[in-house]
């Protein structure tokens, strides 16, 4: 290591989603490329495989000042994660990430969602979020709040099948989505409504 | 989901992302098993199969190999290449966390250890501390499917 290149500085981690990416403040060094590589530790590495460190290969000497550490947080353990600076042979001393980092944090969002009437049933598209990811629908008749029903989905089809509507009612759909692995679902969507009508849908 | 799933082992009941696992052991697999010499040999299924272990015993013998796993395996399976190491890793973290919640059960009476499930896991032990430590590490890891399809 060589004190004349510093360390990345502002390492932080932004993951939502489950998609979890590790960023950094740029090295500058005139007149130079500046490359970086970027190594994480789970909790076993720590208690025990002596703190050793694992390099990922796809942030090995990068120009980016980001790094995509999805695939390698695969467990819902602490991690550490660091950067360091590469100017040729020149190596910074590894910034780390303050803390640890645990996908159980990750912030999860409410599913994107499409209510369609098609003639007189109840159709609800969802956006695929990943195999980690299942998705809990309410849907009642507008009026009659008390009469919530609910449909689990645990993996995404293109579209589905909610409800069969009476002529002229107006149907309401909300919905959140529910991660297994950590055991958290994200709060609700907006609600949709809308109303059967002959075979056309009319939004609300 | 295809993610995760719920074992019920009696009173004790363990959540684990089985894709995540299994995804991470299939990418490595044919690797891992071609470092495996001595095929003719079994660590998990010498002289029985799993599927033998009475019902009762089940916890227990699935806490006594995540243990084994954790404290023996992975720290002798690292290889020169570094992308079967980052799946050994994401494998063994999973195991990690997964075995914590079997010692909760444990600490809970809710994982009894029988006769019969001390006499199996002994077994393993045995064949595993008969080749050298590379050896049976990497072989131990080369069968996790065996594990992973008997716990399913």
């Amino acid at each position: 290591e060589d004190a004349l290149l510093p360390a990345p500085q502002n390492i932080s981690i932004h993951s939502t989603n489950m998609k979890h990416f590790l960023t950094w403040s740029p090295v500058i060094v005139q007149g130079e490329t500046v490359r970086y590589s970027v190594e994480f530790q789970g909790e076993y590495e720590r208690e025990y495989a002596n703190e050793s460190w694992l390099p990922i290969s796809e942030c090995s000497l990068t120009t980016a000042t980001g790094c995509n550490i999805t695939e390698d947080i695969s467990a819902s353990v602490a991690y550490k994660l660091r950067v360091r600076a590469e100017v040729g042979a020149t190596r910074s001393q590894w910034g780390t990430l303050k803390g640890f980092f645990n996908r159980v944090t990750t912030s999860l969002t409410p599913p994107l969602l499409k209510v369609t009437a098609d003639g007189y049933h109840l159709l609800v598209e969802l956006e695929d979020m990943g195999p980690a990811f299942q998705f809990r629908v309410l849907y009642w008749k507008k009026g009659q709040e008390r009469r919530v029903q609910q449909k689990v989905m645990k993996e995404v089809r293109s579209v589905v099948h909610l409800d069969t509507m009476e002529a002229g009612a107006d149907y309401c759909v909300k919905a959140q989505t529910h991660v297994e692995a950590i055991n958290r679902s994200s709060s609700f969507s907006q609600t949709q409504c809308v109303r059967a009508q002959g075979d056309t849908s009319m939004w609300l | 989901t295809a993610g995760n799933k719920i074992f019920h082992f009696g009173a004790c009941r363990v959540s684990m992302s089985m894709t995540e696992i299994r995804s991470g052991f299939t990418a490595i697999k044919a690797n891992i098993q071609s470092r495996d010499p001595i095929r003719s040999l079994s660590i998990l299924s010498h002289p029985h199969s799993l599927h033998k272990v009475k019902t009762s015993d089940r916890c227990c013998i699935t806490h006594h190999l995540f243990d084994f796993y954790v404290d023996k395996v992975f720290k002798h399976c690292k290889t020169e290449d570094s992308f079967v190491n980052r799946k050994i890793s994401s494998i063994a973290n999973s195991f990690l966390s997964v075995r914590r919640r079997l010692g909760q059960c444990h600490e809970q009476n809710n994982c009894v250890c029988g006769e019969e499930s001390t006499e199996k896991f002994n077994q393993i032990l045995a064949n595993y501390e008969g080749l050298n430590v590379t050896s049976a590490a990497m072989k131990s890891l080369g069968e996790l499917d065996i594990l992973l399809d008997w716990m399913e």
